[in-house]
C-alpha cells in the first residue's frame, strides 16, 4: 500500500484493488497508517484521497517549494521590468511629440 | 503523477507584453541581468549568453562579497514560443535542473508556463533514499498491522 502511495496520491478504492480487499478493509488499513502518521487523508466529495506524509516526502516538497518561490520571485521582477519599460516607451513617445 | 514522473515545479504567469518581448528577456543579457538570477542586494558582475542551441550562459552575482555563478546550456530555442535550458549553481550543487519555458500568445499579452524538473541525479538519490526508507517502514508496518489485526476490531475503528 505504501509503495503504491509512494508514486502519488491514491483513492481508497485504488489502494484496495491490487489486494482484492474490501473498501472497509482498505479503509481500516489506511486508518492504521494515519494513526502512525504515515498517511494523510483528504475527502474530495465522496472519495477519500490518501497521500504519504513522511519526512522523506517533505524533502521533495521542500525542493518544490524552494523552486516555486524562486521562480515566482523572478517572474515578479520580470513583470515589473516589462511594465517599467512599457511606461518608459510611452513617456518617451509622449515627450517626443 | 505516475511512477516515472520526476517532481517538477510549474509556474504560470500572464504578461501584458508580447511573447517576443517576454522571450527575449530570457536571452538578452542586458535585460536578463536585471531579473533572471539577480537578488535585491546582489550586484551582477557577469551576464553572458550564447543564445543558440548548445550555447551556454553564465550569470555571476556578487552577494556579500561572494561570487555566485549560475550556469547552463540552451537545449531548445524556438522564438517566441519555447525555450528549454539546463541550469545549475555550482557553488551549491553540481546537479543540473531542466527548465522549460512555454509562451502562448493571448489577445492581449501572453501566458508563460515555466516547468522546472528536478535533476535526474537528485531524483535518483532521493528516490533511493525514499525506497530504503519505505522498506524499513514497511517492515515495521507489517508488525504493526499484525498487532492491530490480532486485537479487537472495535479498538481501531474509533
Amino acid at each position: 500500500m505504501l509503495s503504491q502511495l509512494s508514486s502519488g496520491p491514491r483513492s481508497i478504492g485504488e489502494l484496495a484493488a491490487p489486494f482484492s480487499m474490501t473498501f472497509a478493509g482498505a479503509s481500516k488499513h489506511v486508518k492504521v497508517l494515519e494513526s502512525a502518521g504515515l498517511v494523510r487523508r483528504r475527502v474530495q466529495g465522496r472519495t477519500h484521497i490518501c497521500q504519504l506524509d513522511a519526512a522523506r516526502l517533505s524533502e521533495a516538497e521542500a525542493w518544490l517549494r524552494h523552486y516555486e518561490r524562486f521562480w515566482t520571485t523572478k517572474l515578479d521582477k520580470l513583470e515589473e521590468l516589462l511594465l517599467a519599460d512599457a511606461d518608459q516607451q510611452k513617456s518617451g513617445k509622449e515627450s517626443a511629440r | 503523477m505516475n511512477a516515472d514522473a520526476k517532481p517538477a515545479v510549474v509556474v504560470v504567469r500572464r504578461f501584458d507584453a508580447s511573447p517576443e518581448r517576454v522571450f527575449d528577456a530570457w536571452l538578452d543579457p542586458q535585460i536578463a541581468r536585471h531579473w533572471l538570477f539577480s537578488t535585491p542586494d546582489g550586484e551582477m558582475v557577469r551576464a553572458e549568453t550564447d543564445a543558440r542551441i548548445g550555447g551556454h550562459f553564465t550569470f555571476t552575482e556578487r552577494r556579500n562579497g561572494e561570487d555566485v555563478e549560475h550556469v547552463g546550456e540552451y537545449l531548445v530555442i524556438d522564438r517566441p514560443s519555447r525555450l528549454v535550458f539546463t541550469f545549475a549553481v555550482p557553488k551549491y550543487s553540481d546537479e543540473y535542473d531542466r527548465v522549460t519555458i512555454e509562451i502562448r500568445r493571448l489577445d492581449k499579452g501572453c501566458e508563460l508556463t515555466l516547468t522546472n524538473e528536478m535533476s535526474p541525479e537528485i531524483y535518483r538519490e532521493w528516490g533511493e533514499q525514499t525506497r530504503n526508507g519505505w522498506t524499513t517502514l514497511l517492515d515495521s508496518l507489517a508488525a504493526l498491522l499484525d498487532d492491530e489485526n490480532a486485537s479487537d476490531e472495535g479498538a481501531i475503528t474509533r
